[in-house]
Order: structure tokens, then sequence, then C-alpha cells
């Protein structure tokens, strides 16, 4: 894996890659509206001497220090007041944008931190669309969507791969995809080790399916969010390459929010699709979180030759 | 799981459950202009609440879909002719009801651990209540925690000792951690 980072960044920046993912990634949570207010949750949690502080582009999300108590076990969390959820995850369904009474899809929702953010984005009307295949990984996204009061959702079990039987117009998707982590070594240090190439050939693979069976279903002038915890470009910038050449409708557009860095247009020396550069990317060394990659696609009305 | 239109004996019978715990018309005022479903597993069936829009999920044919788990808002399951309110319905529920009992936050606390009601821990408890009722369970800011069975008629609460119980509890919303971690 070293060798992959040192001829995509160089060895200063390698070097910071991997002494960041020795430090712990601050914890943060989203507050949950449907529910509570800010400054209802704030106020209490301060009283328990958790020590916030804001995320300048998520109006509902917050670094919070719970000084090694768990943040599941307070009273608020069991109310669902706030949700525990890394800040690239919050920050996927900000960029997907969901608006009140859409039809939005969620892939691979399971444990639905995703899916109860759409839900309180879209203030519980129109329809979310929560997609999982794992059986036990279910439980959790049925308890979170009850905890958190989302009463507009539609939970689906089976693979995200044949939607097209779905029979829904779709005007937006966040597919999540399942991957090989790489970006969560801050969280599990073995995963620097225990990951391969044949990891991420194999994860790349299932995320081209994935995403090519959620555009097969976003209606015309559709929004689909392409995220993954992976830092490798094989499992990022690659797949959406493949794809805007395979769906000439389909182009990446800007993201309105400012974070992390411009996702890369030429990783490994390899030219790829240009407007690449407006997804964006999360990196423990530059950005204090797990690796994350976030990116916003359109696809255009009519015909597209 | 195949999505449903309820069974009206079924449905009378969940009526009648309801609104014989939390009260005449609770149920009607929890349905508001929603529709009842149901999604049966094994011999237990879980009923859900959705818009009328939403309805055509009911009657489409069954095919290559994805599997049904889980629609708008959960109302409660029944087995074995017993039927169990949701925890995500209960809020709803503490403002359409005199079923519940106010406890203090020390067993609040307690009570979202699994732990029942003790007579000391009681802050306010409807007099009329019956033994064998079930009632929310709130804490002082009125939010709800849970469901709980009386074990004693509410009228003798103030002869009780301290240690008496008074509520034991059936459900509660730190659930959720203690099965899912």
């Amino acid at each position: 894996m070293i060798e992959r980072y040192l001829a995509l960044w160089g060895e200063e920046e390698t070097l910071n890659f991997l002494e960041a993912c020795e430090l712990p990634i601050s914890s943060s949570i989203r507050i949950n509206t449907l529910k509570t207010t800010n400054e209802t949750v704030l106020s209490r949690l301060r009283s328990k001497s958790v020590v916030i502080e804001e995320i300048p582009w998520l109006e509902e999300g917050f670094y919070a220090d719970f000084d090694g108590s768990s943040p599941g076990a307070l009273m608020e969390h069991m109310l669902g007041f706030y949700y525990v959820q890394g800040v690239p995850s919050m920050t996927a369904t900000s960029v997907l944008d969901p608006q009140p009474g859409e039809t939005v899809l969620d892939l691979a929702a399971a444990p639905g931190g995703k899916t109860t953010h759409i839900g309180q984005m879209m203030q519980n009307t129109g329809m979310v669309i929560a997609v999982e295949q794992d059986r036990l990984r279910m439980a959790s996204l049925k308890s979170n969507i009850i905890r958190c009061g989302v009463t507009n959702s539609l939970i689906l079990r089976g693979d995200a791969r044949k939607l097209d039987y779905l029979g829904f117009e779709i005007d937006r998707i966040l597919l999540d995809a399942p991957c090989s982590g790489e970006g969560l070594i801050p969280l599990d240090p073995t995963r620097k080790t225990s990951k391969t190439m044949a990891d991420v050939r194999y994860c790349a693979t299932r995320e081209d399916e994935l995403l090519d069976a959620a555009v097969n279903v976003l209606s015309d002038g559709g929004t689909i969010v392409y995220t993954t915890c992976s830092i490798a470009p094989e499992e990022n910038e690659y797949i959406v390459d493949d794809i805007l050449n395979r769906y000439p409708e389909l182009e990446v557009v800007e993201i309105p929010i400012d974070f992390g860095i411009p996702g890369y247009s030429e990783p490994f020396g390899v030219k790829l699709n240009e407007s690449l550069k407006h997804s964006r990317r999360f990196l423990p060394h530059l950005h204090g979180t797990e690796g994350f990659f976030i990116c916003k696609m359109m696809k255009k009305e009519g015909k597209v030759e | 799981m195949t999505l449903e239109l309820v069974d009206p004996i079924e449905w009378t019978s969940v009526i009648e459950q309801i609104d014989g715990e939390f009260g005449d018309g609770v149920t009607k005022s929890l349905l508001g202009d929603l529709v009842p479903v149901v999604l049966s597993r094994g011999g237990s069936k879980t009923f859900f609440l959705i818009p009328t829009e939403w309805m055509y999920m009911v009657t489409e044919e069954e095919g290559e879909r994805l599997d049904i788990q889980f629609i708008g808002k959960e109302l409660g399951s029944i087995a074995k002719g017993r039927f169990r309110m949701s925890l995500q319905i209960i809020g709803e529920l503490k403002e359409l009801t005199n079923a519940f009992i106010i406890v203090t936050k020390h067993s609040a606390e307690a009570f979202t651990y699994g732990r029942s009601i003790l007579k000391e821990s009681v802050v306010e408890l409807n007099p009329d209540l019956k033994r064998g009722q079930r009632v929310l369970v709130l804490n002082k800011d009125r939010e709800c925690l849970g469901v709980a069975s009386l074990s004693i008629d509410a009228s003798i609460l103030n002869r009780l000792s301290r240690e008496k119980l008074v509520g034991k509890n059936l459900v509660d919303i730190g659930w959720f951690i203690r099965r899912l971690g």
C-alpha cells in the first residue's frame, strides 16, 4: 500500500499521512432537528461537560469531546437528539442536498447515519428509500430510523445492483459504496496491512456495478453523490471516470460547500476527466478526519449522444 | 416480507388494545390521515402508518422487487394476540393520554438501563390508573423514556414503602444500545 502512496503523493506527504494515521480523530455529532434544536442539545451537553466546537460548513454538525465517556450512553442520544457521525459522512449528505417532497435513494444504507440525515433535511416529507443487503446491519438501520424519528422512509433489503424493479422516479441518490476502507486507517490501524491491492480491485469492481445500477434508475435532471471511505483513486476517480465515459448524459458538478481538497484528475500520471477536480477529498493529514471521497454528478435532461 | 392492508378484525383488536390502555380515540388521533398497513414475519405482524399516496406499494404485484422491511411510521407489533407499541410512536402518544408516570432524574436514567420503577422514584401518577395498566414513563422534562406495566393500583401509591415496585419496565429507549451496542 505504501508504495502506491509514495507514487501518488511523494515521500513527504506519505510520511505526513502515516503520522496522521497514528493520531485519534475528533468525535463529532449531528444534531437531529426532527426532534430538537441545536440550542437545546448544546446546552444540555455542555451541562454534562461535553466540549463542543462548530464545524464551519455544517449547520447541525459539531465536534464533540465527551472526555472518554461513551457518546451513545447519554440520555440525549437515546432520545434521538443527536447522531454520532463522522464529519465526512455528514458532509456527504449536505452535498446531496435533499429537498422536502423529493424521492431520494440511499444505497448501502446501514447503519442509517446518512438515511436519518436525509430524512432530517427533507423534514420527514417525500420519501427516502434506504437499501441494504446485510441482514445483521438491517437491525441497526431500523433502530436508528426509529430513534431519530424518521417517518418518511422505506427500507428495502436486497442487492443494490438490482434496482431495475424499483419503479420509482428518483430525484437524488446517495451511494456511499462499500469499499476497502483505506481511509479508515486512523480508526482501524490494522487496515494498513490487512488490505491488499486485490481488495482494492475487488471493491472497485463492485463499486462500478453499484454506481452503474444507481445511474440507471436516476431520473433525468437528477443528482447522484458517490462517496467512499477509501483514499484509493482506483475506488474513486477511476470509477467516476469510467462511468462518465459510459454515460455521456452524466456530468460532475461543483460542490458549493468549502471543505477538503479537489479530487485528482491525473492520479499516478493517468489522465482522467478534468471535471474530477470538482470532486472533493478528505485526508487524515490535511483535515484531521478519516479519508473520504465525495463526487457530485447530475444526469442531464433529454437524450445525449 | 409483503406489505398488506390490515385485516379488519385484527385491526379492531389493535384499536381496542391501544384505546383500552391509553384512552378512547387515541388510535384515531395517532392515525390522523395515514393508512395502517402490515408486514408479517413468522408469527408476528408489524403495523405501520403510511401516507395514502404510498398505497400503490400495497397493491403492486409481487415481482423481483426488493424486500420491504420498514415503511413510514411504525405503530407497533402483535404477537400471540398482544399488541406492543413501537418506540417510534410513544413520543406522539404522550400528548394524547393520561396513562403516564413521571419519575425522578435518577430513576429516569436507571429506567433507560432496563430497570423498573420503585415507589421512591415516582413524581406523578394519575390515581385512577389500575394494576396491570400500561403507562408511558416520562422524565421530569416530560420526555418519553418507554412503557411500563403498573404493579399496583395507583390509588394506593402513598401507602407503599419506598422500595415497593410500582412499574415493571416493558420497553425503554436504551434498548437500542443494549441490543446493538
